[in-house]
């Protein structure tokens, strides 16, 4: 569960990256990164082995747990069954184990598609069955429909004129100029809209009824590389939508249900979240491509000529003008044909970073803020808890331990009230605190060194002679104590109850 | 410190007075089965010292003067061609049935009778013609080297000096303490007087509870982290060794035994941390430090036992 939740994160993560650099750059050049994205399930699969069905290291069965055909598919080898081919039997291990083991030559996808064969035949014969004629009659109407609408000459025309409106649609969100098919005015679609609604929902019916999951791969890289093609790009959202979809539909079955209602219901977060946290590719292209079409046609009228687009490369628009100029003074002059070619980095939208910068530095804040007034509490209260435990070590039935705790009280008060001298001996510490302590606290010493290094058995005087020493300690020190020290020592360091 | 001991110390500082800590560290490291490098000038009472040592607890003290001529041989032994007997006879060396050898001006020695004298001391028995032959028990060698008229000396390597237990140094006597000299050496020699105050048996057995003396893992941590600590030290170019940690274990085990405890604590560690440790480092060229500069910082450094290992916040 949590390998999965790691995969999810990885998708997550790489869906983010790509629709920044989508809406960054906002060019459908660039939809070519959403090729990425289908590797996802095949880096999942390679780096994060969900469960660990097939993600165990191909280490040697356990005598024990070689009996059968059913449970040792994740290993390399497994026990000789009656009716195995020979060539196939690993001497090598068999003469390590005394019994006869088979190589399993198989590539993980067979094994897994022979599990899932066998979970079907089970399990739920039905499902499988009925999902292979789902993928059939989807095969067969998306075939039917691709063939009447390329050969039906309405259709194909309606096809056309579908696309001419896709063009246009496309046109006013993006700063480009597409070519129009040549399809006569007033043609009517309804008869492509349906063909089309038939093929993308006999395509979806593939996508859901087949086995592997190389449809769904192969649709996505199609959607793709139409969109690269006809620069018909999507909104980054409705990108990351999509592919979502279908990488959720290469998930590796069997899926349960929670799995996928959780996955759904992240993705649909995800989107929303970038659909309205973020402004979509549309304003940055749109104001592009506005400012295009300006410099596009004040061009054209400071010239008096038609410009005409030609497509270029991916970042720059190349305007070609052709003039017929005449002369001023009404003489016939020859109409003279001049081309001028200008060429015009497109203007692109700048990566809004300062942006991104904001609302993450608003997130942490926010964060900051909710638990910024609980943090002293906590800190207090994690110190209290621990004096308390130390505290407890006084009582404790162990005499050495209780005499290695009392002694390190009074080490701790000699150094929170600044008689401490760090690392140096005991001897070189300031313990002129009364007359007569330096003696005492050196006979306490000695208790303690005898307490921690030795394997010496300790009275109960002990115990109080090191409590009496620790009491003295904590008057003396309070007494002299200004009430600064005195705050320290109550809460700081909490010594002081 | 042990009241056996005391009476060691006594009869020793009847001829050698105001030494008494050098003594005490020689006898420590007596009962910790260990080697002592006196590292000297001449004429302060080397060899009397090892004289008094030995008279005072019973043992039979051997005292070679090394020269560039003197020979394994003269050391360990050698077998002979016996014309009567028909046979090869071993002839016993300087070191064989001695349990205090004091080897004089060791550096002066030849470098295989050197490493002779060393091997003889880390396995404690002599081989010759591959005849082992063990030395008694206690056995203990007490090499000087001089540190000025090194004219024509092999400096020990350092490999060799590792082997000792510690380097100690006597040093000049202070005013009362040569003016007492003088006036005891106004009569009989005082060596004379020096009675025998410890059995061979029983110094056999103090040093088998030398032994048994406690070092908890945390003593054991602080050991090895003193010894890290050497390695990695700006200005050493080579720092403790690991049976410099052994002897450093040893020492302190020595140590406390010595103080009437049965475990060693860290201030038994820092006590005889320069005297065993100082020999055995190296420091850079140029090194702005001494050796002994350089071990006090340590032991300020490195968190002692009862500061590190029981969580107690640092200073």
């Amino acid at each position: 569960m949590r390998k999965r939740a790691a995969g999810l994160a990885v998708w997550i993560a790489l869906a983010f990256l790509l629709y920044f650099f989508e809406n960054n750059t906002g060019t459908r050049i660039v939809l070519a990164g959403s090729l990425l994205l289908p590797l996802v399930p095949a880096l999942r699969r390679g780096l994060l082995e969900e469960d660990g069905e097939r993600g165990k290291p191909r280490s040697l069965p356990r005598p024990e747990e070689v009996p059968g055909r059913r449970e040792e598919e994740s290993g390399g080898v497994r026990a000789y069954l009656p009716g195995d081919p020979v060539n196939r039997i690993h001497w090598k291990l068999s003469a390590k184990r005394d019994e006869l083991l088979i190589r399993e030559r198989e590539r993980e996808e067979s094994a897994e598609k022979d599990e899932k064969k066998a979970a079907g035949e089970e399990d739920a014969p039905a499902a499988g069955r009925s999902r292979k004629r789902l993928f059939r009659a989807a095969l067969l109407i998306f075939l039917a429909a691709l063939l009447l609408l390329g050969l039906l000459p309405s259709a194909r025309r309606g096809g056309m004129a579908l696309l001419n409106r896709l063009f246009e649609a496309s046109e006013a969100v993006n700063a480009y100029a597409y070519v129009r098919l040549d399809v006569p005015a007033g043609q009517p679609v309804t008869l492509a809209a349906a063909l089309a609604a038939v093929l993308g929902l006999s395509l979806l019916g593939m996508v859901l009824g087949a086995e592997s999951r190389w449809p769904a791969l192969v649709l996505m890289a199609g959607i793709v590389l139409f969109q690269v093609y006809f620069g018909l790009s999507l909104p980054a959202g409705g990108n990351v939508v999509l592919f979502a979809l279908f990488v959720l539909r290469t998930l590796r079955r069997p899926r349960s249900r929670k799995t996928i209602l959780t996955a759904m219901a992240g993705i649909g977060i995800l989107s929303l979240a970038v659909l309205l946290i973020w402004p979509g590719t549309d304003a940055a292209t749109e104001a592009a491509s506005e400012a295009v079409r300006d410099r596009l046609s004040r061009l054209t009228q400071s010239a008096g000529g038609t410009a005409r687009e030609l497509p270029a490369g991916e970042k720059e628009v190349r305007h070609v003008l052709s003039l017929s100029l005449t002369a001023g003074d009404g003489e016939a002059r020859p109409e003279g044909e001049y081309r001028l070619e200008t060429v015009e980095e497109q203007q692109i939208a700048r990566p809004h970073w300062v942006s991104y910068l904001r609302i993450a530095l608003l997130l942490l804040g926010t964060v900051a803020l909710v638990t910024l007034p609980f943090l002293p509490f906590l800190l207090l209260n994690r110190r209290r808890r621990k004096a308390l435990e130390a505290r407890k070590a006084f009582e404790s039935e162990d005499v050495r331990e209780a005499v290695t705790a009392i002694f390190q009280h009074v080490i701790a008060w000699l150094e929170a009230t600044g008689h401490g001298r760090g690392n140096a001996l005991y001897a070189a510490w300031d313990t002129g605190l009364s007359p007569g302590y330096p003696e005492r606290f050196a006979a306490c010493e000695k208790l303690f060194e005898e307490a921690a290094y030795s394997s010496h058995e300790m009275r109960e005087e002990h115990r109080r002679q090191a409590l009496a020493l620790l009491n003295e300690t904590e008057q003396t020190l309070w007494r002299q104590a200004g009430w600064k020290t005195r705050l320290r020592l109550r809460y700081g360091e909490c010594l002081w109850e | 410190m042990r009241p056996e001991m005391e009476k060691v110390l006594a009869e020793i500082e009847k001829v050698l007075a105001g030494k008494r800590d050098v003594i005490t560290k020689i006898l420590t490291a007596l009962l910790a089965d260990g080697h002592v490098l006196l590292d000297d000038v001449p004429g302060v009472g080397k060899t009397t010292l090892a004289v008094a040592l030995s008279r005072a607890s019973g043992l039979a003290c051997r005292r070679v003067q090394f020269t560039p001529d003197v020979l394994p041989s003269d050391l360990v032994g050698f077998s002979m061609y016996d014309r009567q007997g028909g046979g090869l006879v071993y002839h016993p060396g300087a070191l064989n049935g001695a349990n205090l050898v004091l080897g004089d001006e060791i550096n002066r020695a030849a470098s295989k009778t050197q490493s002779a004298l060393l091997e003889a001391m880390e396995e404690r028995q002599v081989t010759v013609d591959g005849e082992t032959y063990p030395l008694p028990r206690p056995f203990l060698v007490i090499a000087t080297q001089n540190s000025v008229g090194a004219v024509g000396t092999q400096f020990l390597p350092y490999a060799q000096v590792d082997r000792f237990l510690v380097r100690l140094s006597l040093g000049y006597p202070d005013y009362a303490a040569q003016m007492e000299m003088l006036k005891n050496r106004q009569g009989a020699n005082p060596l004379d007087r020096v009675r025998c105050v410890l059995g061979r048996e029983e110094l056999a057995g103090m040093q088998e509870e030398v032994r048994q003396v406690l070092s908890r893992d945390v003593i054991l941590d602080y050991i090895t982290r003193l010894t890290l600590a050497s390695r990695e030290h700006g200005a050493v170019e080579v720092g403790i060794s690991p049976r410099g940690a052994l002897f450093l274990d040893r020492m302190a085990k020595a140590h406390a035994w010595m103080d009437g405890r049965d475990y060693v604590t860290g201030q038994d560690v820092q006590a005889v941390f320069a005297d065993v440790c100082a020999h055995r480092v190296l420091l850079k060229e140029h090194a702005e430090k001494t050796v002994e500069a350089m071990l006090e910082d340590l032991l300020k450094t490195v968190e002692n036992p009862d500061r590190h290992s029981r969580g107690m916040r640092k200073p």
